[in-house]
């Protein structure tokens, strides 16, 4: 069974077509690298999927769920709100911007969502919060906040912040972009694990490096499609397409 | 000395008037203003039109010219309200529109990226603005809410023009029947005690919310 199953989604904002015709189906424990170049529509599928951003037409399916699909005047109708709700709620979603709660402590941060969402006990939603914070590495920074942190330290909370509602599907919007290059390496480091753990991930990512050695497909986008997918041999190695082949050119070139 | 000791219990009398003015406007204009300037950025369309005529209105015209439509306008067609009453009416629907106007610049100054979070952690609406919005608003907006207060405290002297006895018009009442304007220096030395203190509580205010960034 599809963890998700994304069919034919178009995307404009105003003018602008963002995505072209997008499908995308991710299976239970996969870790799916996108990569392309900047406009190229990766950040806003993602978003897509966990509906930050309404989508004009397609299917998006979740755990067999439908989230949003064609209506009969061929664009896309969205489910009960209750519904995408508790869809949404499978999945967690770390930004390129951390988007930690400058006004909450680490710990706060953690047990927010625990406690206003799931309406835990806060004895627990902090038991869980402190398990979380050990496995990123931070139980150290537990009332620190925010502020305290290195780029690198607040988006490991960010990720064990997405981790407190026990998602399904992690998806990562550019995870490590906004950090500088020595920093990069303790995010990738908690992504990893996440990973030999078998979380099914979803990670747009300029890493190409992390994509090579951790995503069991990497796909790769470009002006609102997909151009080409496959192992990551198969397309950062022996790339089939010409525009593939000049982006991994390019970044390779930069490094 | 002896003269400013004479003067002291109709001056204290009024200053007791200025301050009930100054805490009863500020209890109700602050949750009005947070209110307001919600309301103006509602995505209900006529709401928010009806906020920005309503700002345009009380921010547009003095509040002296306020005062007087309060009490003598509606005297005139035949509703009269209270001296009290007019001037908390007036004040607090004038420093609700100023504070609206503090509150959703200070909304809108919130980063997207606050709201994004608390969506896909499942956060209601409520739940966003009571937890994660207004409490980094309230950080930011400190600074002008603190000019708005120190404002307060000297537009309370407004009250004069319909006859309220606070504290300048006890003392415009002494000089002139003294002849002296000594009363006016005492009146001044009140209002630079009031503001010392409401500016003494913002800083404090400050530094209490300086815990994070």
């Amino acid at each position: 069974m599809a963890m998700l199953q994304a069919t034919d989604i178009h995307k404009k904002f105003g003018h602008l077509k963002v995505l072209k015709g997008v499908s995308l189906q991710v299976e239970k424990g996969e870790v799916i690298a996108i990569i392309g170049p900047s406009g190229s529509g990766k950040s806003t599928l993602l978003r897509c999927l966990n509906r930050l951003e309404r989508i004009d037409q397609g299917c998006i399916e979740i755990e067999s769920e439908t989230m949003a699909k064609n209506g009969p005047k061929g664009w896309a109708v969205y489910s009960d709100e209750k519904d995408i709700e508790r869809m949404r709620r499978k999945m967690g979603m770390v930004f390129q911007n951390f988007n930690l709660f400058p006004h909450k402590s680490v710990l706060e941060n953690l047990m927010l969502a625990p406690v206003l969402v799931n309406g835990m006990g806060k004895t627990e939603a902090e038991k869980i919060a402190r398990e979380l914070l050990d496995k990123v590495g931070l139980s150290f920074k537990a009332d620190n906040y925010p502020f305290e942190l290195s780029g690198g330290q607040q988006q490991r909370v960010a990720i064990a912040r997405a981790l407190t509602l026990n998602p399904s599907i992690m998806c990562f919007d550019e995870p490590t972009s906004a950090l500088d290059p020595e920093l990069t390496g303790e995010v990738l480091h908690v992504m990893r694990d996440l990973a030999l753990e078998h979380m099914t991930m979803i990670v747009v990512t300029h890493e190409i490096g992390f994509a090579r050695e951790v995503a069991n497909r990497v796909i790769f986008m470009d002006d609102g499609l997909i151009v080409e997918q496959g192992t990551a041999e198969e397309v950062l190695l022996n790339p089939t397409q010409e525009r593939t082949k000049s982006f991994l050119g390019t970044v390779l070139m930069a490094r | 000395m002896d003269y400013v000791l004479t003067l002291m219990p109709s001056m204290l009398k009024g200053w007791t008037v200025t301050l009930q003015i100054f805490f009863i406007v500020l209890i109700f204009a602050l949750p009005l203003g947070v209110i307001m300037g919600i309301a103006r950025l509602s995505t209900f369309k006529p709401l928010a039109w009806f906020m920005e005529l309503y700002v345009w209105l009380f921010r547009g015209t003095p509040l002296l010219l306020q005062l007087l439509f309060w009490y003598f306008g509606l005297m005139a067609v035949g509703l009269r309200l209270e001296r009290e009453m007019a001037v908390y009416v007036a004040f607090v629907l004038n420093y609700a529109a100023y504070l609206a106007e503090i509150f959703r610049s200070g909304i809108q100054s919130i980063d997207k990226g606050q709201y994004e979070a608390a969506d896909v952690l499942g956060l209601n609406r409520k739940q966003t603005m009571s937890q994660i919005v207004l409490p980094q608003v309230f950080k930011r907006v400190m600074p002008p809410i603190g000019n708005e207060v120190i404002n307060l405290v000297k537009d309370t002297a407004l009250v004069y023009i319909i006859a309220m006895s606070e504290l300048s018009r006890a003392a415009r009442i002494h000089a002139v029947r003294d002849e002296n304007l000594i009363p006016f220096a005492i009146a001044a030395v009140f209002y630079l005690l009031m503001t010392a203190i409401v500016q003494q509580f913002f800083k404090w205010l400050e530094s209490k919310l300086d815990y994070y960034r």
